[in-house]
């Protein structure tokens, strides 16, 4: 397989293409995304299955948690314009989120007696629920230029 | 749950993991070593998932083995979306697909052992 990739020197880089957020290193971050997705989903799934009524607030807020990665992880993937559009909604919802559920996780931890993967800023998992959308949103930041960049070089032609 | 499945889960999902970081930093795309380290890697999951579930048939393992339940299942998902994720990708990025899910499967066997014994 080592072969193909020389279609890739040729032309442009991986993630140099226009849209391409799932590209190049957008790759790793679909994965990343694509784990936390099935990791959320996962857990509020079984919450909400088994104990719902124990912790209605934050077994829904799993879920809302579980959608916004699974959003992201999808718009990430696809690229384009309205994809962009969800995944930076997506990603801006998740720091909020994050930043909102941990504080409140930290200043009334009996909120939450089972936590999610927000609480404690995302503690239980390495603190990446907090790191992640950063990186998404710069990510999306970047491409965009270069996408600005290109069209623009196009234009001129 | 068994711990000699377990260590050789993590085992192979870190070489596997390790494998596919070293082609990332030839700056290949991914190959056959890459499917292969996958391969295994999924191969012990489905064993995984055969002997939880005749073990918890038996009344073994956790009082409300959902959760448990939840990553016995889940966990085979992970090597072939990475393979078919990261195959679209003919460049350094591809295997690294390869890296999060190996370190991503070896996160959750030691998150399922805690599950298995009791001790989170």
């Amino acid at each position: 397989m080592p072969e193909s990739s020389e279609t890739e020197r040729a032309g442009e880089p991986a993630g140099a293409r226009g849209g391409a957020t799932g590209g190049g290193p957008g790759r790793l971050l679909v994965a990343v995304y694509g784990i936390f997705a099935l990791a959320a989903t996962a857990r509020a799934g079984v919450q909400i299955a088994t104990k719902f009524a124990d912790a209605p607030l934050a077994y829904t807020l799993s879920a809302i948690a579980a959608l916004i990665y699974i959003l992201a992880t999808v718009a990430l993937a696809r690229g384009g314009r309205t994809s962009r559009r969800v995944a930076v909604a997506a990603c801006s919802v998740e720091l909020a989120g994050v930043l909102i559920v941990g504080t409140y996780s930290l200043l009334d931890p009996g909120a939450f007696p089972e936590p999610t993967v927000w609480s404690g800023y995302g503690a239980g998992y390495g603190c990446v629920p907090l790191v992640l959308p950063v990186i998404g949103l710069w990510w999306l930041r970047r491409t965009a230029r270069r996408e600005v960049r290109a069209a623009g070089g196009a234009a001129r032609v | 749950m068994t711990n000699v499945l377990a260590t050789a889960i993590i085992v192979v999902a870190l070489l596997a993991a390790a494998f596919s970081g070293i082609t990332a930093l030839r700056d290949r795309p991914m190959g056959w070593g890459d499917i292969a380290g996958a391969g295994a890697v999924e191969a012990l999951l489905a064993v995984q998932l055969a002997v939880g579930s005749v073990k918890l048939a038996h009344g073994e393992g956790p009082a409300h083995p959902a959760t448990f339940v939840g990553y016995l299942v889940a966990i085979l998902l992970i090597p072939p979306a990475g393979v078919l994720w990261g195959l679209l990708e003919r460049s350094r990025w591809g295997p690294t697909v390869i890296v999060v899910a190996g370190l991503a499967v070896a996160v959750m066997i030691v998150r399922m052992n805690q599950l298995w014994s009791g001790s989170a």
